[in-house]
């Protein structure tokens, strides 16, 4: 199937979130981390708010604060001033510089000028590596998994690993896209080390941004995964990734140590949670334990006891790409109608669903989705749900009207029945306002 | 490329009135905290609220900051609508132009906008696009203001893209329309936002005393109110620090006289309605107002009785920026607190000297730094409660911190009489919370080293 796009010259509310909080984001997920935003302050000061709100944590990050001479000029004196900063008052373990919009139509020169720093400081032992993500292509999800691959490149070098590793078969490497929470991050190591491996997730937002409470404020990263697990990481028998976007960095360990991977473009539902432990069932041997049984049996009750309200109801849902294919694969379990679905950006994982899927904005929604019974999207798609009536269902970046939905799961049975739930429930609650509402203006 | 800083600007300060004190300070970087002039600029024009607000750049400006004011509207909410040219690689090669004027056109001819406000960004200002020529042509061909607002991100900081965005008022909006009553005793409220509904205190009190709103600049506004914000007897200023400049070339151009006031506090409500009546120059309502802040006065101090009780010798830290770093300060006076820290990173000059007015000498000033030495400062000053922006909202809670917001996304009005009692009430429940008893005592099976703040 093709994506569509929709001609209208402006775009109006929008649904793509820039390239750089993605690279934000996947920082979070490390242990003493800092990322060095390479632009204006309001670059890193707008993705800080709005990830502050998300998940309602302090977040890491840290700005050039270019001005406008300084993108004219040299701006990578500033950059400079601000690795010195950062360096001697925090000395973190991991940076990563994040080049922007404004750097590449300046065509800042970042990437060699950290070379020579790294160089100059004698700067081993710590990770520091460079990114460019401009916000006029792809969106949060490019952004995150472009900051991964980086993150893997940085590692592969640092090791010095050339062909003989290690490998440690019993241990896994997750690479969990953007899409997921911290809680589901979390039930994926737990689902995947309950077979009996060991893992380490990279980046790990689940011990970062899930709401722990580490005393002692630092501008730094708290929690996530630390430096010397993330080079443990390298041992790996295995790779597995969630989110096709994050088969690249995937495939980066493939091609530098020969780590076999294996992607999941599906992460919701029944079917996607069966593929995901018969796999690991499979590699390891081990029987799948019996609360994943129990749970598998709770989640088909739960779509028995539901089908009756899914039954000729129509769903559109705004999400970043590999997120909308899981979500739409977990619609098609239920049988609920998908009257529209738009994404931010074309992907190959979007172009090859089934389905028709538009890259647009949230006007989109409301026009393409107009009479749909429920809609799924970020917080931003409160108003437009209203206006044509549909009952609003919170999923993606950024959520600031439920609590805790940080910790929300979707992944593994246990996740299906937390979303069916959910989704039904609200459809219950509308159709006992709209009955309320006709009996009322008899 | 020209600079869209010109050089007077450069040298003005921060909103201060004395020409020599010092200008707005370069953001360090590694260690810069808050938004873009863009940020400022948008701050001060989102609340507009019946107007379309253009972002002319790559969509992450817009799509980052879309939806995230508090500011409220009694009506129109297009507003709220985030729209940007949203421009792709190629739009940049080639310029932005043309995409801007469809975007314009589509926007006027769907939602049909008593005016369009059209941000620039860095990346359109840095590739030299002709911003102003397309709004000037919009504008003509399709019979409504298009309003363009030059303050990219990279000119400097939020404060100076508040002060870009009052020129934009003045240079293309202020003058150009005429009331529709005879309203000439009205006054103007100028930085007031509307937060969580603090601009409808005000005007109740306005009203109950007889005085004409004539401007709101720009909570909850209407565009063409701000047309004809010319014909104002006198200008109030709210917020100082962001809007001070536009205050004084009204007067210098109108001949409209103003005043600094502040709606935080008995006190200071008081005073800038007594103000108010003294500049309209009317002695009945001068007597009017006169009645009205004693009553609201007395019912205040009865209502507040429960809670100057409790709060008393309690002592907290005061981070916030501009005019609120010491209007807050003569509140919480007022309530028995006392403030052993203040922030001063966003305060100009005077700011600082009204601090000094207000707070005892042993207070601590702290002027940069950001969280950290936030923290550090209720440490040391064994502070019973923290009062900041939602950006440290969260750092507060892990050091679990009482924490009461007072900037742009706080959910609760305290200007005015109603809004003191409002935040007597919030700094009491949020001490009072159970969960810092909870917190702070451990699980039962490691209980030997009992951590007690
Ligand atoms: S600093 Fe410039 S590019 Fe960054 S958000 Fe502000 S206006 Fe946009």
């Amino acid at each position: 199937m093709t994506v569509k796009k929709r001609s209208k010259p402006v775009s109006v509310n929008p649904l793509k979130i820039g390239q750089s909080l993605g690279g934000i984001l996947a920082m979070q997920g490390c242990y003493r981390a800092m990322p060095v935003v390479h632009g204006s302050q309001g670059c890193s000061a707008f993705p800080k708010a709005l990830l502050t709100r998300h998940f309602r944590e302090p977040i890491a990050v840290q700005t050039s604060a270019l001005q406008e001479m300084d993108v004219i000029f040299d701006a990578n004196r500033n950059l400079e001033e601000a690795l010195n900063a950062v360096l001697s008052k925090h000395r973190p373990d991991i940076i990563g510089i994040i080049g922007t919009e404004l750097t590449d139509v300046a065509g800042v020169d970042y990437q060699s000028m950290l070379k020579s720093y790294k160089r100059e400081r004698n700067m081993r032992g710590g990770l520091a590596f460079s990114v460019t993500l401009p916000d006029f292509r792809g969106s949060l999800e490019s952004g995150f998994s472009v900051t991964v691959e980086a993150m893997v490149d940085e590692l592969i070098q640092q090791a010095g690993l050339r062909g003989q590793r290690n490998v440690n078969s019993r241990q896994i490497t997750l690479l969990p896209g953007s899409y997921l929470t911290p809680g589901d991050v979390m039930e994926l190591k737990e689902i995947v080390s309950s077979f009996g491996f060991e893992v380490i997730a990279l980046p790990d937002i689940s011990t970062s941004l899930s709401g722990h409470l580490l005393t002692g404020f630092s501008p730094l990263t708290r929690g996530g995964v630390p430096l010397d697990s993330m080079l443990q990481s390298l041992q790996s028998g295995l790779t597995i990734a969630f989110g096709a976007s994050m088969e690249r960095p995937a495939r980066r360990l493939h091609n530098a140590l020969g780590t076999p991977y294996k992607v999941f473009q599906g992460t919701m539902g029944l079917k996607a949670s069966d593929e995901l432990l018969n796999f690991l069932h499979q590699i390891s041997g081990v029987p799948v334990p019996i609360r994943y049984c129990w749970q598998r049996e709770n989640l088909l009750d739960c779509m028995l006891d539901a089908h009756f309200q899914f039954a000729g109801v129509s769903a559109l849902a705004a999400l970043e790409p590999d997120h909308l294919r899981s979500v739409s694969e977990w619609l098609d379990e239920l049988g609920v109608e998908q009257k529209a679905l738009i994404t931010s950006y074309e992907t190959p994982a979007v172009a090859e669903m089934e389905r028709e899927v538009w890259v647009g904005d949230l006007d989109d929604a409301e026009v393409l989705g107009s009479g749909a019974d429920l809609w799924i999207g970020s917080s931003h798609g409160i108003a437009g749900a209203e206006r044509i009536g549909a009952a609003f269902l919170a999923a993606g970046f950024p959520i600031w009207n439920e609590l805790g939905s940080y910790m929300n799961v979707s992944v593994g049975y246990r996740g299906a029945m937390e979303w069916t739930n959910k989704a039904g429930n609200l459809l219950m609650r509308r159709e006992a306002e709209h009955r309320e509402s006709s009996i009322r203006h008899r | 490329m020209e600079p869209i800083r010109k050089e007077e600007i450069d040298d003005q300060a921060c909103g201060s009135l004395a020409p020599k004190s010092k200008p707005c300070p370069r953001p360090k970087p590694g260690e810069a905290a808050g938004g873009c002039s863009f940020d400022g600029a948008q701050i001060t024009l989102l609340p507009i609220m019946d107007a379309a607000h253009l972002v002319h750049g790559p969509v992450a400006c817009a799509g980052n900051s879309w939806e995230s004011r508090g500011s409220l509207s009694s009506g129109p909410s297009l507003s709220q609508y985030g729209f940007a040219t949203d421009l792709s690689n190629n739009d940049i090669i080639f310029g932005g132009e043309k995409k801007l004027k469809d975007s314009i056109d589509y926007i006027a001819g769907r939602f049909a906008p008593p005016a369009i406000f059209v941000y620039s960004t860095c990346v359109t200002a840095l590739i030299g696009e002709d911003m102003d020529a397309v709004c000037k042509e919009a504008s003509g061909r399709l019979g409504i203001p298009v309003v363009p607002v030059n303050s990219p991100g990279f000119v400097g900081s939020k404060n100076l893209g508040n002060r870009l965005a009052g020129d934009a008022l003045l240079q293309y909006v202020i003058g150009t329309g005429e009331p529709e009553l005879e309203a000439s005793m009205g006054v103007n409220l100028i930085g007031e936002y509307n937060i969580a509904g603090e601009m409808w205190d005000i005007e109740k009190l306005m009203n109950q005393a007889g005085i004409t709103l004539l401007s709101r600049i720009t909570g909850d506004a209407r565009y063409k109110e701000i047309t004809w914000a010319h014909r104002a007897k006198a200008n109030m200023v709210v917020c100082s620090r962001a809007l001070l400049g536009l205050a004084k070339q009204m007067e210098s151009k109108y001949g409209i006289p103003y005043f600094e006031g502040s709606f935080y506090g008995a006190k200071e409500t008081t005073y800038s309605l007594r103000q108010m009546a003294f500049l309209l120059n009317d002695r009945e309502m001068e007597r009017r107002v006169d009645r009205l802040t004693e009553r609201e006065e007395n019912r205040l101090s009865h209502d507040l009785r429960p809670y100057r009780k409790i709060l008393k010798g309690k002592k907290a830290v005061l981070y916030t920026g501009g005019v609120k770093s010491w209007s807050v300060i003569s509140a919480l006076k007022e309530l028995g607190i006392q403030v052993v820290g203040v922030g001063t990173n966003k305060s100009s000059d005077e700011d600082v000297q009204r601090i000094a007015d207000r707070v005892s000498d042993d207070t601590e000033y702290i002027p940069e730094g950001g969280a950290s030495r936030i923290i550090k400062t209720v440490k040391e000053r064994k502070a019973d409660i923290m009062i900041a922006g939602g950006r440290n909202m969260y750092v507060a809670m892990k050091e679990q911190i009482p924490f009461v917001d007072i900037n742009q996304e706080r959910h609760k009005a305290y200007a005015g009489y109603e809004g003191l009692l409002r935040l007597a009430k919030e700094l009491v429940d949020s001490m009072a919370n159970p969960i810092w008893k909870l917190a702070s005592s451990p699980a039962p099976w490691d209980k030997e080293g009992s951590y007690d703040r």
